[in-house]
């Protein structure tokens, strides 16, 4: 089990009452997490992970120091205290120290799911036998990962901040190949609910696009494209724009929203069609209200039609511009529309069908150019029409382009995120997608 | 400032002597080389031994045992256990300022086991004799329930029982030097590199790592060992807000397996200078003018390509589909043993987990299964592959190569990168010498953006300094340059090699892969080497420049 409010709170009140500088505060984290692992159509590592984290900031005088460590108990978390206390002594002062928060107001948010939180070998086992089932039927080989956590994070101040969040998330990814290695197709979904997630309907897509890409595929001739690229897709380009919200790169100089003497808030960089927001308490896909040093999140327009409306500030850099702070967001939705894949390519006369994006790098911060590969079902399209699978792709574009030129929104749906920050998006027809190079991997 | 060919090479070469592949004799220990295995380790230099004998993990290897013993008793085959406590001490400045200073530490048990031909993990942070009991029985209930969908059972190949202990040479501990020294250090860099006009932004870091494990397996082996790890960094961001553009330039020091005197041969404050006029030369450098070309990669650069086109592709997990859903497969199959030619003649790679100073050197693995020193690419032929116990009795070979690893108590151990390393020419040429050689190329140093397919087919890769060259000379800075190419057409095309004066360690503490995903910690050595890519120009998605 991870830690309960209750366990938390005590804990972070030993800390708190054991300090002896006015300015410390306690972050706890813990988690539960359960895993089967399958490759080759059986099952390679299984595991159940108990984790627990304790970090403590001291502040004495500007200079602060955190110390962390794997301990519950009260004499444990008091000597991470000291120590946290003795090393600030001995730090230079960072004059961009904030004063910790006092008690803040948050969204009431219920993102756990007791299905989740009882997950066990039986249930991880049959969920995998599923997809197992799929591809032996399909005479496939299938790998991929079952994945359940249930975590907790309490951060507490000396200021008289105490807060919680709590949630749950179940995985499931696979990805079925041929037996000759010819084709390979990917499926997966994720929820905080148990329910929402079948793993035949997984396996099937993952079945489906491995079958679709069987044999040799031609190459296309690197270059613009018209492309469908599917949520997957567009949630793994996406996250660079996200990633690069913050104020004050913009501000410095140091990114794509800097402008002479400021920023590039206000502007309508986009298509009008372009809303992209955050929201905790949204109901399929609740997310934490907390944000880092416990500034509340709140439902955030980033842009609306097309135009930026907000930038991440944290506290020191908001208060230095004489701004509010605005924390990063923990999940991301996009406005689209009502039709699935299919129907966005029956509206395409020529074009590219891209499953999934890998191996997404930054090339060059300035413009958001990034560069990557499709992967697990690259498909021309022809009057509307799926005409066959391709070769791999390499591209080397921007979210931006994504968001200017896109032709098409399709109906939004939760992908599979790595980095904890949950991504509801919809598929994109964009015009003059730039391919740069040919892979021959399968 | 290093505005001149022979300015540069002082700065890449002399001037970073540091990261010089280091002498034997400049460790405290000996060296790890165990080939072929012994039954037990040589004593760690005596540092290391009372590093051993007060360890905190020693009170707790009771707790390893009973894991081991319950797990034996509820029916697996095979266990191994393992304490595992991690510190990272990381200090942070920007510009004027510290921004960060972390002391944070991870400590748990881990156990594994082999039960009815199938793999169960479990681990916990509590070290109870309770909560370590439950554990070992619900790795083996999970295994016990793997099982049942499993055609064919795991077997592993024999490996010799060990009881030794190891602790990786260092001279200074980067632990016992005073936080408020660390800081002084990184602020006066950070003040140097301010003070050149022009440049916006300094961040500078050391970050020190201590891994300390202590495994103990069902077959009896008992293995003890720590590890430290330094990396210290130092970056310049110039801008120029009139046209919008801005650079960073990054110091090309590599993270090493040593102690703190690793971050004194950096030396941050005498680098400093050079590195913010080089974010200078950056910002203000001719766009590169795309196509085929020869580039010299130095050792800063070519790391990375080795890792992710060699050492990833030569992974035998890979190669067998383990990995398929997120890592990838691998265009190197089984079949292609001792047959595929994937380089010229020239390319001689090798695996080595005894290299000092390798950030993935170790005296035995978290199987027990000793260290070694082995060949992957002879004569421009793959030859070899990564193992553990398991890869090795799926292939039918009769050892382990010794590649088990986890980050962590939390973390199922699997099959991770040695040091793979392209090993210098014999002609001893120097960086000179192979620019001297080439009429039309760039000089490419450092790490920029990198990516690579799930197969290691396809590649692009950037850096931190371009130099164009000219007829045998180094005639101006670039920007916007990345090279793109095939894994087999890229080894295949080296037709210049440095000699072993030019070798260097390059490598990184965070290599991702598996699921959950795992950080190892890997080095790379090479000397600087030519090659035939296709140089594209980043500053436009279409590679062909402003």
């Amino acid at each position: 089990m991870s830690l309960r409010r209750s366990e938390a709170q005590a804990l972070v009140k030993t800390a708190l009452k054991a300090a002896t500088l006015a300015d410390v505060r306690v972050r706890i984290t813990s988690s539960r997490s359960g895993n089967l692992r399958f490759a080759g159509n059986a099952p390679t590592t299984a595991g159940e992970v108990e984790r627990l984290d304790v970090s403590v900031t001291a502040t004495r005088d500007q200079a602060s120091a955190t110390v962390s460590g794997t301990t519950r108990d009260a004499p444990g978390v008091i000597a991470l205290v000291r120590r946290a206390e003795a090393l600030a002594a001995l730090a230079p002062k960072d004059p961009e120290h904030m004063p910790p928060l006092g008690p803040q107001t948050y969204l009431r948010v219920d993102a756990e799911d007791p299905a989740v939180v009882k997950l066990g070998p039986d249930e991880r086992s049959d969920a995998v036998a599923r997809v197992l089932k799929v591809a032996r039927d399909a005479k496939l080989v299938a790998s991929g990962l079952y994945e359940h956590v249930h975590k907790s994070m309490s951060f507490g101040t000396s200021a008289g901040l105490f807060a919680y969040h709590a949630d749950t998330t179940v995985t499931l990814t696979t990805t079925c190949r041929t037996s000759d290695g010819s084709g390979s197709g990917w499926g997966g979904a994720m929820s905080h609910r148990l329910a929402d997630l079948d793993a035949t309907a997984v396996a099937r897509r993952a079945a489906d696009k491995a079958e679709m890409t069987r044999g040799t595929a031609p190459a296309l001739a690197p270059g613009a494209y018209t492309v469908v690229l599917e949520a997957q897709a567009v949630a793994d380009l996406l996250g660079f724009l996200i990633g690069s919200l913050g104020a004050r790169a913009a501000d410095e100089g140091r990114s794509f929203f800097s402008r002479p003497g400021g920023n590039a808030l206000g502007e309508a960089l986009f298509g009008p069609q372009i809303r992209v927001y955050s929201d905790p308490q949204d109901p399929a896909h609740p997310s934490t209200p907390v944000g880092t040093d416990g500034l509340p999140l709140t439902k955030t327009t980033w842009i609306d039609q097309g135009k930026l409306l907000a930038l991440t500030t944290p506290r020191w850099w908001a208060q230095k511009q004489g701004r509010a702070p605005v924390p990063a967001p923990r999940s991301v939705f996009m406005a689209g529309g009502t039709a699935d894949v299919s129907g966005l390519v029956r509206g395409v006369q020529s074009g590219v069908l891209v499953t999934r994006l890998w191996y997404n790098r930054m090339l060059d911060p300035r413009q958001i150019l990034a560069t990557g590969l499709t992967r697990d079902g690259t498909f021309k399209i022809d009057a509307g029409k799926l005409a066959g699978a391709v070769k791999n792709m390499r591209y080397n574009e921007s979210p931006v382009t994504l968001l200017k030129q896109a032709l098409a929104l399709g109906k939004p749906e939760r992908v599979v995120d790595e980095g904890g920050t949950i991504y509801v998006v919809p598929p994109i027809v964009v015009e003059g997608f730039h391919f740069a190079s040919v892979s021959d991997a399968v | 400032m290093p505005s001149t060919r022979r300015a540069f090479l002082a700065a890449t070469t002399a001037a970073t002597a540091g990261l010089v592949w280091p002498h034997r004799e400049a460790w405290a220990g000996p060296a790890p080389a165990r080939v072929p295995a012994p039954a037990s380790a040589p004593a760690s230099a005596d540092a290391g031994a009372r590093m051993l004998a007060m360890s905190p993990l020693l009170r707790d290897e009771p707790l390893a045992q009973l894991a081991v013993d319950a797990a034996r008793k509820a029916g697996a085959s095979y266990v191994d256990a393992r304490l595992v406590a991690w510190q990272r001490e990381q200090i942070s400045v920007r510009d004027d300022h510290v921004s960060d200073v972390g002391l944070r530490t991870d400590y748990g048990l881990g156990v594994r086991v082999l039960a009815d031909g199938a793999w169960g993990f479990a681990a916990t942070q509590r070290l109870d004799s309770k909560s370590v009991g439950d554990a070992a029985r619900s790795a083996v209930s999970m295994a016990r329930r793997s099982a049942l969908l499993m055609p064919e059972p795991i077997s592993l190949v024999a490996t010799p029982v060990v009881r030794g202990a190891w602790v990786s040479p260092m001279q200074q501990d980067p632990f016992a030097v005073p936080m408020a020294d660390k800081a002084g250090l990184l602020l006066a860099a950070a003040r140097v590199a301010m003070a050149i006009k022009g440049v916006a932004h300094v961040d500078a870091t050391i970050l020190g790592v201590r891994e300390e494990k202590l495994l103990i397996t069902s077959e009896g082996s008992r293995v003890h060992q720590i590890f430290h790890r330094v990396l210290p960094g130092l970056t310049a961001t110039a801008i120029d807000r009139r046209r919008g553009r801005f650079v960073t330039r990054d110091h090309e020091v590599a993270p090493m397996l040593a102690g703190y005197e690793h971050v004194t041969a950096a030396d941050l404050v005498g680098q400093a200078p050079v590195i913010a006029d080089e974010a200078l030369q950056k910002l203000h450098a001719a766009p590169v003018v795309p196509g085929k070309k020869q580039v010299i990669l130095a050792p800063s650069n070519l790391w990375l390509t080795i890792h992710e086109s060699i050492g990833h592709s030569t992974e035998l997990d890979r190669a067998l589909g383990w990995e398929a859903n997120f890592a990838g497969t691998s265009f190197l199959t089984p079949d292609k043993r001792g047959k595929l030619k994937i380089g010229s003649e020239r390319v001689q790679i090798t695996a080595d987990r005894t290299q000092p100073g390798g950030l993935a050197t170790t005296a035995w693995d978290d199987e027990a299964v000793a260290a070694q020193r082995w060949a992957i690419v002879e004569d421009g032929v793959f030859v070899g592959w990564q193992t553990t116990r398991d890869l090795a009795a799926a292939v039918g070979d009769t050892s382990s190569r010794g590649c088990l690893y986890a980050d962590g108590y939390g973390s199922v151990a699997f099959p991770r990168m040695p040091n793979v390393s392209l090993q210098p020419g014999a002609e001893g040429y120097t960086t000179e010498d192979l620019i001297n050689a080439t009429d039309d190329g760039i000089l490419i140093s450092g790490r920029g953006s990198w990516s690579i397919d799930q197969q290691r087919y396809n590649f692009q890769f950037g850096g931190q300094f371009f130099w164009e060259i000219k007829k045998g000379r180094l005639t101006r800075p670039l920007r916007d340059v990345a090279y793109q190419a095939n894994t087999v057409e890229f080894w295949s095309s080296c037709d210049m090699l440095g000699g072993a004066a030019s070798y260097r360690l390059g490598g990184t503490i965070s290599d991702g892969k598996g699921e959950p995903s795992q950080s190892n910690a890997v080095s790379h050595g090479c000397p600087p080497a030519r090659f035939t890519v296709n140089v594209i120009n980043t500053s436009t998605n279409t590679g062909s420049g402003t």
